[in-house]
């Protein structure tokens, strides 16, 4: 856990070498609710860092979640195109939405105490 | 300004509900969650506290001012029933879509709550008396099919859409889910004994947001989106409720409109996805353009739902929706959505 950063629009991800996966926090999937519906990027799709990546369906409401850097991706969890609640059950593990090769690095995340203290 | 909370506040803070704000008040969204709540309800029984609408009693005496004012036949029903209608202006708009239940000594009248004040000032404005019961009781739905049987000790269960009150409640065999139930108004010091009995019963506490995904489901018009003070009940699909057969407040333009096309029109419709055309988003039906007044997704269908106000009768059922710069496909159903 402890090498998962966030972000300040509640996506996590996770660095190893140059490659990242990318979620949306607890505090996140808490928010929006049930989600009933992911629209995840194709593998090979380029994105810079703030761009949205995936469109999360909640019967709350829609959200983005955005490039955490500049990446291209490389794998995205088809589990949640039928299983989409996958990330209201385990949004930081089975919940990840897509992984990505980074083009420009910026590890500038929060850690999860830092983001704790960011969301209450 | 601190939001008004219901007399079961203190309840839904320690079943660790999330709340939303709802116009004046915060209330309960969900327990443990939407979907889980709207299959409850779909599949056994739930309660809802909707103890933010309003309570007004009325005297009998009231009745003939009171049927000047709303579309639907008040007056010659049998007494203990309960009637859904709508109060109109002077245009046929709707002031707001209420429910009354039939006593023989009273009438209940249950205002959205977003509409109490407005509605209060439109029966003082046309002398008729009410009491206000609204902060001195609770108002419980008791929803799905497992309901009646769960409650039949302690409630005489009344035919469907009629009322009945044992010494401390009064209630109707009515709600806002599609499915079977009771809505009980319970004077506040009656409350907790009434909240002990539902959950005894194992009948689980249900949010807001099942609320409105069952009433959506259910093909049921929520005020504030269908309807408005911009629309009337022929507009909104709703003309099975004019049976007011006398003059009432609007019922001249109502009437002409019933003989005419030329006029807004709101319909229902489904998308073959899980991805939700919500509130004011834009579509098109061949030449007619439309807006999505509530739209989200649908349990037990498993797509996309919504009504959509369209500007006049659209001339075919294909509809396109500009879903957040995406083009995607929907139908125009005139059926329920749920048989």
């Amino acid at each position: 856990m402890s090498d998962i950063k966030y972000l300040e629009t509640h996506e996590w991800y996770l660095m190893k070498d140059d490659e990242i996966t990318v979620g949306i926090s607890d505090f996140a999937q808490n928010e929006l609710g049930d989600i009933v519906y992911v629209t995840l990027p194709e593998v090979g799709q380029e994105f810079e860092k703030g761009a949205a990546v995936v469109e999360v369906e909640a019967t709350k409401t829609v959200a983005d979640a955005y490039a955490p850097m500049d990446c291209t991706i490389t794998a995205v969890n088809s589990q949640l195109e039928t299983e989409p609640e996958t990330i209201n059950n385990d949004p930081c593990g089975d919940g990840w939405m897509f992984k990505a090769k980074v083009n420009t690095v910026d590890d500038s995340g929060m850690s999860y105490q830092e983001y704790e203290t960011f969301v209450s | 300004m601190d939001k008004k909370t219901t007399q079961l506040h203190h309840y839904h803070l320690s079943q660790e509900a999330k709340f939303i704000d709802f116009g004046d008040w915060s209330m309960p969204f969900s327990y443990e969650g939407t979907l889980k709540e709207h299959n409850i309800v779909r599949t056994s029984s739930g309660f809802f506290d909707v103890s933010h609408m309003g309570r007004l009693e009325i005297q009998y005496s009231q009745i003939e001012k009171i049927s000047n004012l709303i579309c639907s036949e008040l007056i010659d029903i049998p007494t203990n029933k309960a009637l859904y209608s709508i109060f109109t202006n002077e245009e046929g708009n709707a002031l707001d879509d209420v429910i009354f239940w039939k006593f023989e000594d009273k009438i209940i009248l249950i205002p959205n709550a977003s509409n109490l004040d407005k509605i209060k000032s439109h029966l003082t404005t046309h002398n008729v008396e009410y009491i206000d019961k609204s902060e001195d009781t609770v108002l419980i739905a008791v929803q799905g099919p497992d309901t009646i049987d769960l409650i039949q000790d302690r409630f005489e269960i009344p035919d469907k859409f009629s009322t009945n009150h044992t010494e401390n409640y009064l209630y109707a065999r009515t709600g806002y889910t599609g499915e079977d139930g009771v809505e009980i108004m319970a004077n506040n010091e009656d409350a907790e004994s009434l909240l002990t009995f539902l959950t005894e019963k194992g009948i689980k506490p249900c949010g807001l947001g099942s609320r409105d995904t069952l009433r959506l489901e259910a093909s049921l018009p929520l005020y504030g989106f269908e309807l408005t003070e911009d629309i009337t009940p022929v507009e909104a699909s709703l003309s099975w409720t004019l049976t007011n057969k006398n003059d009432y407040l609007g019922s001249e333009r109502i009437n002409k409109q019933l003989s005419s096309e030329n006029h807004k029109v709101l319909k229902k419709f489904i998308i073959d996805s899980r991805k939700i055309a919500r509130t004011e988003t834009v579509g098109i039906a061949g030449e007619t353009k439309g807006l999505v007044t509530s739209g989200n997704f649908s349990p037990i269908l498993n797509k996309s739902i919504g009504f959509m106000l369209f500007e006049n009768m659209p001339s075919q059922d294909l509809i396109e929706f500009d879903i957040r710069g995406n083009l995607i496909e929907g139908n125009i159903v005139n059926k329920r959505f749920l048989n």
